[in-house]
C-alpha cells in the first residue's frame, strides 16, 4: 500500500521533514522533563501510577545498556545474556571512584569504558569457539555469578559486600543555566501551565532536570556513536557475521576481530549505563545486579525491537516502568486482589515477550515503522536518466534503499530497516548434522 | 581424606538433582538443538504442584510426585503445540525467546500463587545413614538420589529404544528432514519430547528439596539451572548418560573445590560451573560423550 | 498404462527465489523417469515439492489425490518415498533402527520380515546391522537409503541424484539394482539424475529440466541418442 505522502530523498520537502521531526522531538523530550520533575501521578480506576524524573533516569541507564546489546545481539547475531554483568561493574567501578576519591562522574566514564570493553573482549574470545546457544548459557553464568563477585571478600575494600556500596554525589546545574527561569515560563503558558508544576524548581528538582539532560546528551551520543559504527566496514561484517556466519567466514571477514569487538562495544555501553545507574539511584548493591536484570534487558531488547536504535529507548523505558507500574496496579474490576500481588510485573513482561514474539517479532519500533510507513515515505532519488520507481509496497523496502544513501540524518530508522528483522540463522548452533538444515 | 569422602558425598547429592535437570535439558536439546532456559522454573513449578497435592491434598508423596510429574508433563506438552509449534525449528532466535517469557512467567506466576516464604518439602526417602566414618556420612538420601537418577536415566533409554515412539524420537533427534520422509509427524514428537523433559525435570526439582537442608520457594532453581547446564555441556548435549555424569561430577567438583581452595568461597561455586562450562565448550564442545557435529558451507 | 503421478504447472521454490517455472510432466505407473539437467536446473526441487517438502503452486496428482498443499507426513502415507539428496541417513540409529524407521509408517506385522528380506539382497547391511549407521560407506549409506525408503512399500519412489559422491563401479551397481527393483517388485521410479548416460539406460522414459522449464522430453533410448543431449550431457 502506497504511503499518503512520498518525499524525494533530499528533496527539500523531505529534508523539513527530517529537520521538523527532530526538531519537535527534542522539543517533547524538553518540555516532558520539566512537566515531572517532580514525581506526577496519574489514577487510572484507583491505581496511581507514578511517573518521575528519577525513573526516566533510571530508564535511560537501561536504555544505554540495551543499546549494548542492540550491537552484539541485534547486529551481530550473538545471543548475550550477560549484560547486567557490566553494568553493574560499571556501576561499581564509577560508584567507587566517585565515593572513594572524589572523582566526577564524567571522568568515571574513562575508566568505566576502556574497563568493560576489555573484560568483554576477554569474555568474547572464547565466543570466537563458542557459538549460539552455548554463549547464551556462558552470559547468563556471567549474570548469575555477579553478585557473588561484588561480595568477595578480597573486594569488600572497594564494594563494601552484600549493604552495597552508597554514593552521595549529586549532579549540581551550573549557574548560568536559567532553569527556574524556563520553569516558570512554561507555567505561565495558559491552558497548559498548570501541568508544569507551580512556584520555583527546589534545589532537588533542579539537579534532576539537569542529569536528565546529562544522561539524554550521553544517551544521545552513544546512539550517533553506534549509528556510525553500524554504517562503517566492522559494523558492515557485524552484520555480516548476524546473517550468515558461514558465508561471513568463508568471504574473508576476519571474524575473530569484528566479534570480540561487538562484544567490548557492548559490554562497554552497558558499563556506562551502569553509571548512569548509580548516578541515579546513589548505591549499588549486588541484588540489583542479577541474571534476572539481564533477562530484562532482553526483554527490552525484544520488546523495543531486535535491531534496531529506537528500540533501545522504548525497551529501556518498558522494563523501567512495568514492574512499577505492575505493582502499583492493585485495582481491576473482575480481577481479585489477592492475584495482583506479587511479580506481577514480571508476569506482564513475560506474557509481552511471548505474545511480541507471535504478533510483532520486530518490537514496538517494527509496528511504529509500519504504521508511518502507510503514512509518510522516503523515496531514493533515481538515477540521472531514470524515472521515479513506482510505489513500494512494502515501506521498508524503500527505506532501506535510503538507508545505504550518504546523507541520512534519520539515521536510527534508515539504518534499522536494514538490519530490520533480527536473523536467527547464526544462533543456529554451528554443530549443524547432515539432516537438520531444511535447504 | 575424611573430610574428602564427606565432600564427594555432598557433592553427590547435589549433583542428582543437576543430572535430573541436565537430563530435561539434553531431552529437548536433542530433538530440537534449543536450550529450554525455562527448564528450572518449570521444574520448580511442577514441585511446588507436587508440594500441594501432598500436604493441601494429603496425597502420599510418591503418589503426589507421579501426578504432579504428569501434571507437568501435560503442561510442557501444551507449552510445545501453542508456543513452539508454530514457529520454524532451524530459526532459533523466536524459541529462545519464547522459552525466556516462560522463564519470567513461571518465576512469576510461582511467586503469585506462592509467595516468597520458604516452604518444607515433605521427606522422598529414609533419614539417616548408610554408613559413616568420623566426618563422612554416606546419607540414605544421597544413595537413593543416586539410585532414582540411574532409574530414571535407564528407565528413559530403554523407553526410546524399544518403543515406536521413542524410534520416532531419535530418528528427530538425528535427521529431521527424513524423519519427516518417512512419515513421522515431527510436531507431537517434539511434543513428547517436551512432556519428557518436564517430567523429569519436576522430579529433579522434587528430590532438590526433598532434604532439611534445603526448602522449597520460587527463586530455588535459578541457580542449579547454570549448574545443570554445564552438566549437559560436560556430558555432551546430546548424551542422556552424558547428562547423569556430568550432573554428579560437576556436584563432586563444586564441593570439593569449596573445600579445599580457600580463595574459593562458597558463593563461587556458581562460578566454577561457568568456568567449567567454558572450558568445556572451548576445547571439546561436543563433551565427554556427545556426538560431534559438522557445519556444511 | 496408467499416469501415476500427473505434474502439471509446477511453478515455486525457496521464498523470494523462484526455481519452478511452471512446467508438466507425467509417470506412468511401473516406469522408470529420469529427469537430466544441470545444478540448479531445479530438479531437486521439484522432488521437493511432490514430497511436500515446500510450498509450490500447481497441481500434482498422485494416483488422483492432490499433494500440493498436503504435509510430507500425508504424502509418504499415500504411498510416496523420497530418497533425498545425500542420501539422508540417520548417523547416529543402527542400520537396522534406519530401516525400522523407514518402516514408521506400517502397522502390520510383516517389517521384520522386510528387514530380513532387504539383508538377504544386501547382505553387507546385514553384516552391520546394529553399527551406526553413519560409519558406512557412501555406497552402503545409498543401499540403506533406498532399502529405507522402500521399507514402507510405497507406490512411487522418488531418487534425488543417487549417484553424487559415489564411485562410478559403485554407482553402475547401485542403478542396475535399481533396475532390478523395479522390474521384481513394479514399484515405479522417478529420479532426478545428472550422470545422463547411466540414468537413461535403465529409464523408460526422461525429461530434461533448464532452468526451472522442461525444454526437452521423449523416450529414454531417443535421448540417449539424441543430440542435443549427447552434446550437454554425455560429453560427445
Amino acid at each position: 500500500m502506497a504511503a499518503r505522502f512520498r518525499l524525494l530523498e533530499r528533496s527539500p520537502q523531505a529534508r523539513a521533514y527530517k529537520w521538523i521531526g527532530w526538531g519537535l522531538f527534542i522539543l517533547g523530550v524538553v518540555l516532558f522533563a520539566f512537566a515531572y520533575a517532580d514525581t506526577a501521578q496519574i489514577t487510572l480506576l484507583d491505581n496511581d501510577y507514578a511517573m518521575s524524573l528519577t525513573r526516566v533516569n533510571k530508564s535511560i541507564s537501561f536504555m544505554i545498556a540495551i543499546l549494548g546489546l542492540q550491537v552484539i545481539v541485534g547486529f551481530t547475531g550473538q545471543l548475550a545474556l550477560g549484560q547486567s554483568f557490566f553494568f553493574g561493574t560499571g556501576a561499581y567501578i564509577s560508584a567507587y571512584l566517585v565515593a572513594n576519591h572524589n572523582w566526577s562522574w564524567f571522568l568515571s566514564i574513562l575508566v568505566v569504558v576502556p574497563a568493560c570493553f576489555l573484560i568483554g573482549v576477554i569474555f568474547g574470545l572464547p565466543a570466537l569457539r563458542i557459538s549460539g546457544l552455548y554463549l547464551a548459557l556462558v552470559t547468563l553464568g556471567l549474570a548469575a555469578v555477579f553478585p557473588s563477585v561484588v561480595q568477595l571478600e578480597q573486594l569488600q575494600k572497594y564494594t563494601d559486600g552484600a549493604a552495597g556500596k552508597s554514593v552521595s554525589s549529586s549532579l549540581v546545574p551550573p549557574s548560568w543555566l536559567p532553569l527556574d527561569g524556563i520553569a516558570s515560563f512554561l507555567q505561565s503558558i495558559p491552558l497548559v501551565g498548570q501541568y508544569f508544576g507551580d512556584g520555583d524548581l527546589s534545589s532537588k528538582e533542579e539537579e534532576r532536570l539537569w542529569a536528565f539532560f546529562l544522561f539524554a546528551v550521553l544517551l544521545a551520543i552513544c546512539m550517533w556513536l553506534i549509528a556510525n559504527l553500524i554504517k562503517s566496514r566492522p559494523g558492515r561484517s557485524m552484520r555480516a557475521i548476524r546473517d550468515n556466519e558461514t558465508s561471513a567466514a568463508v568471504s574473508g571477514i576476519y571474524l575473530a576481530k569484528d566479534k570480540t569487538l561487538s562484544f567490548g562495544i557492548a559490554s562497554a555501553l552497558g558499563g556506562v549505563g551502569g553509571i548512569v545507574y548509580v548516578a541515579e539511584i546513589g548505591i549499588a548493591s549486588p541484588g540489583d545486579f542479577t541474571q534476572l536484570l539481564a533477562i530484562n534487558f532482553i526483554v527490552g531488547l525484544v520488546v523495543g525491537g531486535v535491531g534496531t536504535l529506537s528500540g533501545a529507548i522504548v525497551g529501556g523505558f518498558v522494563i523501567a516502568f512495568i514492574p512499577d507500574w505492575a505493582s502499583s496496579t492493585v485495582n481491576v474490576p473482575g480481577v481479585p486482589e489477592r492475584w495482583l500481588q506479587g511479580p506481577t510485573g514480571t508476569l506482564f513482561l513475560g506474557i509481552l515477550l511471548i505474545l511480541l514474539t507471535f504478533v510483532l517479532p520486530g518490537g514496538i519500533v517494527a509496528g511504529v515503522r509500519k504504521v508511518k510507513a502507510r503514512i509518510i515515505q522516503i523515496v531514493p532519488q533515481p538515477p540521472p536518466g531514470a524515472t521515479i520507481p513506482p510505489a513500494a509496497t512494502d515501506g521498508s523496502v524503500v527505506a532501506s534503499v535510503a538507508a545505504d544513501a550518504d546523507e541520512s540524518p534519520d539515521t536510527s530508522d534508515g539504518v534499522s530497516d536494514v538490519t530490520g528483522e533480527a536473523s536467527g540463522e547464526d544462533l543456529r548452533s554451528s554443530a549443524t548434522s547432515d539432516g537438520r538444515s531444511t535447504s | 581424606m575424611e573430610l574428602f569422602v564427606a565432600r564427594l558425598f555432598d557433592g553427590l547429592s547435589n549433583g542428582a538433582t543437576y543430572a535430573l535437570i541436565a537430563m530435561a535439558l539434553v531431552i529437548i536439546y536433542k530433538a530440537t538443538t534449543l536450550i529450554n532456559f525455562a527448564q528450572g522454573e518449570m521444574a520448580m513449578f511442577g514441585a511446588f504442584i507436587v508440594l500441594v497435592l501432598a500436604t493441601e491434598r494429603g496425597l502420599p508423596i510418591w503418589i503426589a510426585l507421579i501426578v504432579g510429574m504428569l501434571i507437568s508433563a501435560l503442561i510442557g506438552a501444551v507449552i510445545e503445540r501453542t508456543l513452539i509449534r508454530p514457529f520454524d525449528p532451524a530459526d532459533h532466535l523466536p524459541l529462545v525467546i519464547i522459552t525466556l517469557g516462560l522463564f519470567l512467567g513461571f518465576n512469576a506466576v510461582a511467586g503469585i500463587i506462592w509467595r516468597f516464604d520458604p516452604r518444607a518439602f515433605p521427606r522422598m526417602f529414609p533419614d539417616g545413614n548408610v554408613l559413616s566414618f568420623g566426618v563422612a556420612t554416606l546419607s540414605w538420601y544421597t544413595v537413593c538420589v543416586v539410585i532414582t537418577v540411574i532409574v530414571v536415566a535407564g528407565g528413559v533409554n530403554l523407553f526410546l529404544n524399544t518403543t515406536k515412539i521413542g524410534l520416532a524420537f531419535r530418528a528427530v533427534s538425528s535427521n529431521l528432514e527424513s524423519s519427516q520422509l518417512v512419515g513421522i509427524r515431527i510436531g507431537p514428537t517434539l511434543q513428547f519430547g517436551w512432556a519428557l523433559a518436564a517430567a523429569v525435570g519436576t522430579l529433579g526439582a522434587c528430590v532438590f528439596v526433598a532434604t532439611p537442608l534445603r526448602q522449597l520457594e520460587p527463586s530455588v532453581m535459578v541457580r542449579v539451572l547454570i549448574f545443570a547446564a554445564s552438566a549437559a555441556a560436560l556430558g555432551g548435549l546430546d548424551s542422556l548418560w552424558g547428562a547423569v555424569v556430568g550432573g554428579l561430577i560437576i556436584g563432586m567438583v563444586q564441593s570439593i573445590l569449596v573445600q579445599y581452595t580457600t580463595f574459593i568461597p562458597n558463593e563461587m561455586s556458581l562460578a566454577t560451573a561457568v568456568i567449567v562450562l567454558m572450558l568445556v565448550l572451548l576445547f571439546r564442545p561436543s563433551g565427554l560423550f556427545g556426538t560431534k557435529r559438522v557445519e556444511r558451507v | 498404462m496408467s499416469a501415476l503421478l500427473e505434474v502439471s504447472q509446477l511453478t515455486g521454490g525457496y521464498g523470494p527465489i523462484q526455481v519452478l517455472h511452471g512446467f508438466d510432466f507425467v509417470v506412468n505407473e511401473g516406469e522408470v523417469v529420469v529427469i537430466l539437467g544441470a545444478n540448479g536446473a531445479g530438479k531437486t526441487t521439484t522432488l521437493r515439492a511432490i514430497s511436500g517438502m515446500i510450498d509450490t503452486d500447481g497441481s500434482v496428482l498422485f494416483a488422483g489425490e492432490q499433494l500440493i498443499g498436503k504435509k510430507p507426513a500425508d504424502i509418504v502415507r499415500l504411498g510416496v518415498a523420497h530418497v533425498p539428496q545425500g542420501r539422508g541417513t540417520l548417523p547416529e540409529l543402527s542400520v537396522e533402527d534406519n530401516l525400522l524407521v523407514g518402516a514408521y509408517i506400517r502397522k502390520d506385522k510383516e517389517v521384520h520380515a522386510d528387514i530380513e528380506r532387504w539383508f538377504d539382497v544386501y547382505p553387507v547391511l546385514r553384516d552391520r546391522r546394529t553399527q551406526r549407521a553413519g560409519s558406512l560407506s557412501g555406497g552402503e549409506q545409498q543401499m540403506l537409503a533406498v532399502a529405507r525408503a522402500l521399507m514402507s512399500r510405497p507406490r512411487l519412489l522418488l531418487l534425488d541424484e543417487p549417484s553424487l559422491g559415489l564411485a562410478p563401479m559403485i554407482v553402475q551397481d547401485l542403478f542396475s539394482r535399481f533396475h532390478r527393483i523395479n522390474e521384481e517388485t513394479g514399484t515405479t521410479m522417478l529420479v532426478v539424475e545428472q550422470n545422463a548416460q547411466l540414468a537413461l539406460s535403465i529409464a523408460t522414459r526422461g525429461y530434461v529440466l533448464e532452468s526451472g522449464h522442461i525444454s526437452i522430453e521423449g523416450a529414454a533410448d531417443d535421448l540417449l541418442h539424441d543430440d542435443a543431449i549427447r552434446k550437454a550431457y554425455l560429453g560427445v
